[in-house]
């Protein structure tokens, strides 16, 4: 019985291998990470870590309850694909009505808990010029993060010179904290995900 | 005046000295000892055969048990069966458990590894003592650091760990410390009493890494007594998703050496 429990994992395993393999394989140029199992019909809102933004303020999850949030997380060090992901959630928020605008939240939440200080982050902010109400560049502890990104399914990994290898993906959260709907990848369109937040506005 | 104050210095001195240089150091519940930097073979293949290089770290000397798991839940409810909400678990979270805070220590013992604890549980659990799960290369650079002296009890450690991985009797673990499996530096039981949840659980294969049909069986073949064991653990961890919880499964925790890191301080301050 146990021997067999132990062969079905050693198969399945292989199967993941071959997989994973595979994803490798496809990814290897842009060091992009498919994104991870997630499970939309739970909150987010569940985990209770306080986090800090940019202006140094503590901010926990639940403070957005009720509200419409775009989640990104990227790192500051990453000067090719991270701005190209923060460009996306601002197209993504700039498609929404400018009058709902501002019941929209943007969480840009750095994996790298190492350099991305409140200081480094509110720098980034105001570089991409994006230190604006309703944006939040925030930080964490290691773990707090790492749980975050897996609610989510952000993969990311340090590689050996210090960056990261990540998935690319901007998460939409409903009101109650539940995945709405996400966008995986860079320069994707957004008007689906616009008419998701626009459909969730105009029902609160 | 001046002499005491060269002795009051002197005993400063001496006190930084000996602490410094003892390993060992309490981080709330469990005993953690130093894994001093270093580099070991994954069993993955690598950069152009360079071994992978892992920074000091400490490391919980044992898993965690049930008794320490109670302390935890009493402290954090939200942890507890009845209150953990389904998005950082599966439906069997301490499913022997006589009671929320209750495991039934006749039956699952105080200073047995607790297992059936999902990866969230168990990263919360490591952040709740200031720490954080180990690496996946942080564990298995411990794991090889036995101190196996020759061929004949390294052919014997090799055919009880096939037998260990081919049959971990869930109903009946060991308690922590007791398999008398330790590594040069006294973390224990890495080997012979339950698989543990690594932070990465799931190795990034990235574009470092090519892995081919070939690669399991290159596992089996490498030459070194980890390397079928290491195997094994590769493949069932890739099975892994952060929700599940298994008889088999259970964790302890590791803590940013003090010279390497600015995240404790990180941590702290937010």
């Amino acid at each position: 019985m146990k021997k067999g429990i132990i062969i079905t994992l050693f198969f399945i395993g292989m199967w993941s291998l071959n997989t994973l393999a595979q994803h490798a394989h496809h990814n290897h140029k842009q060091q992009e990470m498919k994104a991870g199992e997630i499970h939309p019909e739970h909150s987010v809102y569940h985990m209770s870590a306080e986090f800090t933004d940019h202006r140094e303020a503590p901010i926990k999850l639940a403070d957005f309850k009720g509200e419409t949030v775009i989640v990104v997380m990227f790192y500051g060090n990453c000067t090719e694909v991270c701005p190209i992901l923060i460009r996306d959630s601002w197209r993504l928020y700039s498609a929404v009505d400018e009058t709902h605008r501002s019941q929209v939240n943007v969480l840009a939440i750095s994996f790298d808990t190492e350099n991305d200080s409140p200081k480094v982050l509110k720098d980034y902010a105001e570089y991409e010029q994006l230190n604006i109400p309703g944006w939040y560049f925030i930080t964490g502890k290691h773990t707090d993060i790492k749980m975050l990104a897996t609610m989510l399914g952000v993969k990311y990994q340090q590689t050996s010179d210090g960056h990261f290898a990540h998935s690319n993906l901007v998460t939409v959260l409903d009101g109650e904290g539940k995945i709405a709907t996400r966008v995986e990848g860079l320069n994707q369109p957004m008007e689906e995900a616009a008419a998701v937040i626009e459909a969730m506005l105009t029902n609160f | 005046m001046r002499s005491q104050t060269k002795i009051s210095t002197l005993a400063t001195l001496m006190i930084v000295v000996i602490a410094t240089f003892i390993p060992e150091i309490t981080f709330s519940q469990t005993a953690s000892v130093l894994v001093p930097e270093g580099s070991f073979h994954s069993v993955l293949p690598e950069i152009k055969g360079e071994p992978i290089e892992v920074g000091s770290f400490y490391m919980d000397q044992t898993a965690v048990t049930n008794e320490q798991y109670v302390k935890f839940l009493k402290e954090n409810p939200e942890w507890r069966r009845s209150e953990i909400p389904s998005i950082f678990t599966n439906n069997g979270y301490l499913r022997e458990w006589k009671s929320d805070l209750d495991p039934d220590y006749e039956k699952l013992g105080e200073n047995r590894p607790v297992t059936r604890v999902s990866w969230y549980a168990a990263n919360a659990y490591c952040s709740e003592q200031g720490g954080r799960l180990p690496t996946l290369n942080e564990w298995e650079y411990s794991a090889q650091l036995l101190d196996i002296e020759d061929e004949a009890e390294m052919n014997r450690f090799s055919s009880n760990l096939i037998s260990w991985y081919s049959g971990i009797d869930v109903k009946n673990l060991q308690e922590v410390g007791t398999t008398g499996i330790e590594t040069i530096y006294g973390v224990q039981d890495q080997f012979g009493l339950v698989m543990e949840w690594v932070e990465d659980y799931k190795p990034i294969i990235a574009d470092e890494l090519s892995l081919d049909c070939g690669t399991v069986g290159r596992m089996q073949t490498l030459n070194s007594i980890y390397s079928y064991a290491a195997s094994i653990r590769y493949i069932t961890r890739m099975s892994f998703n952060p929700k599940i919880t298994t008889g088999m499964v259970g964790f302890r925790c590791a803590y940013d050496s003090v010279e390497s890191s600015s995240e404790i301080e990180n941590g702290d301050t937010l």
